[in-house]
């Protein structure tokens, strides 16, 4: 049995009495890629938003490996080891996209501030490591000519692609997707699965994916969570999860 | 020629007020209307320690500095935590405060009377010189990473916070950082001009400090810098056309906003690469 990853349990978030989140629990192994899926506001994002700080849990306990997350403040996460995508692209808009993937390595910068006021060898040296690390990931996903654009000069593929990179610029331990097929056509969506299975491979990584695209997730998950008005209500490998009455029933509705 | 270097020397002055203002509001994104507060902090603790306290110059100017650093870290506490507008109507109330507070406090500050007498102990040399070092330093934080996170916070606070940015703590070191730059430029200024009273520096400089950063470009510190040369000393050269003098600036500012949203210099920046090569770029 591989280590786990990630260990939430029981864990529920309220938006004013509109119960997001009812109860979920779930276990991530080193080296899966799992999969959140369920209907449109069945929660999913807000699992993903619990898991990395963004808001805090109201019941419930994680764990990231032996530290307990749950209360965690959402940078602290980062820099333990989480990163992740958004479901609209969240790139900074006014840094070019070396400086993007630049940004995303901070939490692994050494020097201080009084070091970078003036500049100390120490820092050119890091700066000079960063540089070339990030170049090593724009190389990996084929945009070594694009260093230098603005973010949202680039074509929509490309800022996701771009954004996948930036989340594996600190090399986490479990990366966080949200909805990373969304808007990519057909031969794209094919192109990421590989990319996915790829990375896993090459980067020793575990995966959560929150995702409507089946496709996607059939033949990259190894596990899949099924959320229903916040609740979980089915877990399993794909082809079970394919033949779950209550999935089914949840995607399909009822008598049809 | 003496005309000529009084208004450069304000000039400078006034720019390493804008420098302070860039590392804030134009790096990151923190509208603040207090900066003339810590100007007036900074002038005014300065003139007061040399003055009534008889402390020597270097001291006055330290003691002026510190007092920026312990009034932002205060005033920073709360009101980092705030968003956008809130933050800007909290600092707004600070800058008046201050004014306020000088006015009431008239045994120590001398009220509406202002401090007089100070001793002209600054001359240009010292005012570039300083500029020159704050620049430096402001442009080794931006390509650096804390520049990088001055510009993902203000670009996306929630993405920021989710590269591992502790957000409300780097806001807090822009602010320190900003609040000496600006108590620094304060207590220069005291030194320079001789006189300081309580209504130099009320929430519109603090607002005129904004506008400077943003039609210079706010990715851009060589804008920043000649936005406010060429502001401040456009206003010594065309006295002679009174109040159209705002007027022309509105209308410049306008043009800036509408035509060229990111600022005259954009990204674009002076670097000692360019300077040098410049030559041969043209040929």
């Amino acid at each position: 049995m591989t280590a786990e990853v990630l260990k939430i349990t029981d864990i529920s978030k309220n938006f004013g009495g509109v119960a997001a989140v009812t109860g979920f629990s779930m276990i991530q192994r080193e080296n899966e890629i799992t999969a959140i899926i369920g209907p449109n506001g069945a929660g999913k994002t807000t699992v993903f938003n619990l898991i990395t700080g963004v808001y805090p849990v109201d019941t419930g306990r994680m764990w990231f490996y032996d530290t307990e997350i749950t209360r965690t403040p959402a940078h602290a996460i980062t820099a333990l080891g989480i990163t992740r995508t958004f479901q609209n692209i969240r790139l900074f808009r006014n840094l070019n996209v070396l400086d993007n993937l630049k940004v995303a390595f901070g939490v692994k910068s050494r020097y201080t501030v009084w070091e970078e006021m003036v500049r100390l060898s120490r820092v050119r040296r890091e700066e000079r490591a960063v540089i070339d690390l990030a170049k090593s990931y724009l190389a990996y996903f084929g945009m070594e000519r694009y260093a230098s654009y603005y973010p949202y000069n680039l074509p929509y593929g490309l800022q996701r692609r771009l954004e996948l990179a930036r989340a594996l610029m600190p090399t986490p331990k479990l990366l966080l997707l949200d909805e990373p097929g969304a808007g990519l056509n057909p031969r794209e969506i094919r192109e990421l699965i590989g990319t996915l299975l790829k990375i896993k491979e090459e980067k020793k990584l575990s995966m959560i994916v929150v995702e409507h695209h089946m496709e996607l997730v059939m033949n990259s998950c190894t596990t899949l969570h099924v959320l229903d008005f916040g609740k979980k209500i089915a877990e399993g490998r794909p082809e079970e999860i394919k033949k779950n009455e209550q999935v089914l029933q949840a995607y399909l509705g009822d008598e049809v | 020629m003496e005309f000529y270097l009084k208004v450069l020397e304000i000039t400078c002055l006034y720019t390493i007020l804008v420098l302070g203002a860039y590392l804030m509001t134009g790096l990151t994104g923190l509208f603040s209307l207090g900066q003339g507060g810590f100007v007036s902090i900074g002038a005014y603790t300065a003139a007061i320690a040399y003055l009534k306290f008889g402390l020597p110059f270097a001291a006055s100017i330290g003691l002026a500095v510190a007092m920026g650093i312990v009034v932002g870290f205060v005033i920073g506490l709360p009101t980092l935590r705030l968003h956008r507008d809130y933050f800007l109507l909290v600092t707004f109330g600070f800058g008046e405060m201050v004014r306020a507070a000088l006015l009431h406090l008239a045994q120590l500050t001398g009220g509406g009377l202002g401090v007089a007498g100070i001793p002209k102990l600054v001359g240009l040399p010292t005012i570039i010189l300083s500029i020159v070092v704050i620049t430096l330093i402001i442009a080794n934080l931006k390509r650096s990473r804390f520049g990088r996170d001055c510009i993902a916070i203000r670009d996306d606070e929630l993405a920021a916070t989710l590269m591992g940015i502790p957000v409300y703590r780097h806001k807090m070191k822009v602010f320190i950082l900003s609040s000496a730059i600006t108590s620094y430029g304060g207590a220069i200024y005291a030194f320079v001009i001789m006189f300081i009273e309580p209504n130099l520096f009320n929430w519109l400089e603090s607002a005129k400090l904004i506008i400077i950063t943003f039609v210079g470009g706010v990715n851009s510190i060589t804008g920043a810098i000649v936005a406010s040369v060429v502001y401040y000393s456009f206003g010594e050269f065309f006295r002679f056309v009174d109040v159209w003098r705002d007027v022309l600036l509105a209308i410049a500012v306008l043009l800036v906003t509408i035509f060229r949203s990111q600022g005259i210099f954009g990204n674009w920046e002076l670097t000692p690469g360019k300077l040098l090569f410049w030559r041969r770029k043209e040929l």
